[in-house]
């Protein structure tokens, strides 16, 4: 349910992201991953034969987390520290899978018409759901997760795909009860993990005099939102959306 | 002299543009004698040539401290600092707890209500009573 519904790793980096440190240490673990498995459409140059006889020491793997070389990018060999700025340098088997759709998207005539008054106007909300939960967020805002989300390292660019509600001041773009993913973007960093301070609770039990007392500390993953983005009617059509008249799946509204 | 208005400086959002890990360096600190420093040494051995090259970014400081526990510290962007004693912890339950101290962000432990914080301006305005149409009850 969780990858089906609410986030999907950002399909490419913009261009302007400044490289962060953390994919940093990824770019270089990836060079083994790749070597070592050779199932890499650009081979590598034979520089890469040294990492792959240093990392191969099972004592030195066996501590690695598990989700670093499967989520890592490969950078050219004879560059091994630099970051992956754009899609382009990321190997094709490593890539987030693209999402597929059965049917382009549909969208009325009315919407069309005031979609670039929504546009034009900046400063967007967005309502993103994750896990069904609802977070109203601007671009740069802190989101911290109730929960621990699972094979995220820091420095990850995830997406988030679901929202109902998107606005500036005076438009609304309502989903019934979801906005499509392909009419907006939504980029969000994992910034790292967070916890609470320790949590007493104490139960007793009726007449008896033993009280035992339990603790918990959850942990969280906090996101920064990268940028909230309404895609223009230009790039909705050029991205085959079909103009159709009646019923839509999203209406957008004029503040009274 | 003319009267300025206070600049507005932008403020810094990591992650917004360029994402800096928070955790900045981590010392790891040993005794040599005492019993419980024998996973930390272990550790030290066998586990942390790899996590330091795992995490360029992160400075790792390895020195002695005798007759002393174990301990971890990390050091953050935000100046804070976060200490782990690691005594008689086996080198798994060692990688687990460098691990949460390069995870973490440095800040004070608390409990927090709102899963968002913003700084920004509301998007909407904030609503006035002497503005728009009259509303009929």
């Amino acid at each position: 349910m969780f990858a089906r519904s609410v986030l999907r790793k950002a399909l490419a980096l913009p261009f302007e992201q400044t490289p962060s440190s953390t994919t940093l240490f990824r770019a270089t673990l990836s060079t083994t991953t790749s070597t070592s498995t050779s199932t890499s459409p650009n081979p590598e140059s034979p520089l890469s034969a040294s990492p792959r006889a240093q990392f191969n020491n099972p004592t030195h793997q066996q501590h690695q987390p598990p989700v670093t070389p499967s989520s890592a990018a490969s950078t050219p060999a004879s560059t091994p520290y630099t970051t992956p700025q754009t899609s382009s340098h990321i190997p094709t088997h490593k890539q987030p899978l693209a999402p597929t759709f059965e049917a382009p998207l549909k969208v009325t005539s009315s919407l069309l018409e005031l979609l670039p008054h929504l546009t034009a106007q900046r400063a967007h909300y967005i309502t993103a759901h994750v896990h069904a939960k609802p977070y109203l967020v601007t671009a740069g805002d802190h989101l911290r997760l109730p929960f621990l989300m699972a094979n995220v390292q820091p420095g990850d660019v995830i997406r988030l795909n679901r929202a109902s509600v998107i606005g500036s001041r005076d438009f609304t773009l309502k989903g019934k009860p979801y906005i499509d993913e392909r009419m907006f973007e939504c980029r969000a960093r994992v910034v790292g993990v967070d916890s609470e301070p320790m949590r007493y609770k104490e139960k007793t039990k009726r007449r008896q005099r033993h009280v035992r007392t339990i603790k918990s500390k959850e942990r969280y993953t906090m996101l920064r939102i990268m940028d909230v983005k309404v895609k223009t009617k230009e790039e909705l059509v050029q991205e085959g959306a079909v103009v159709v008249e009646g019923q839509d799946q999203a209406t957008l509204e004029v503040k009274s | 002299m003319p009267v300025q208005g206070i600049r507005t400086v932008a403020a810094a959002r990591n992650g917004v543009g360029a994402f800096i890990l928070p955790c900045k360096r981590m010392d790891f600190h040993y005794c040599d004698w005492a019993g419980s420093s024998r996973g930390m040494v272990s550790f030290l051995k066998s586990a942390l040539p790899s996590f330091a090259k795992a995490n360029p970014q992160i400075e790792i400081r390895v020195s002695p401290r005798p007759h002393k526990h174990p301990v971890i510290k990390g050091h953050y962007i935000n100046g804070r600092e976060k200490a782990i004693c690691v005594r008689n912890l086996e080198p798994e339950q060692i990688f687990k707890k460098a691990n949460l101290l390069k995870e973490a962000s440095g800040e004070k432990l608390k409990r927090t209500k709102k899963p968002v914080t913003s700084i920004n301006d509301s998007v909407r305005g904030i609503w006035s009573p002497y503005h728009g149409d009259i509303k009929t009850v």
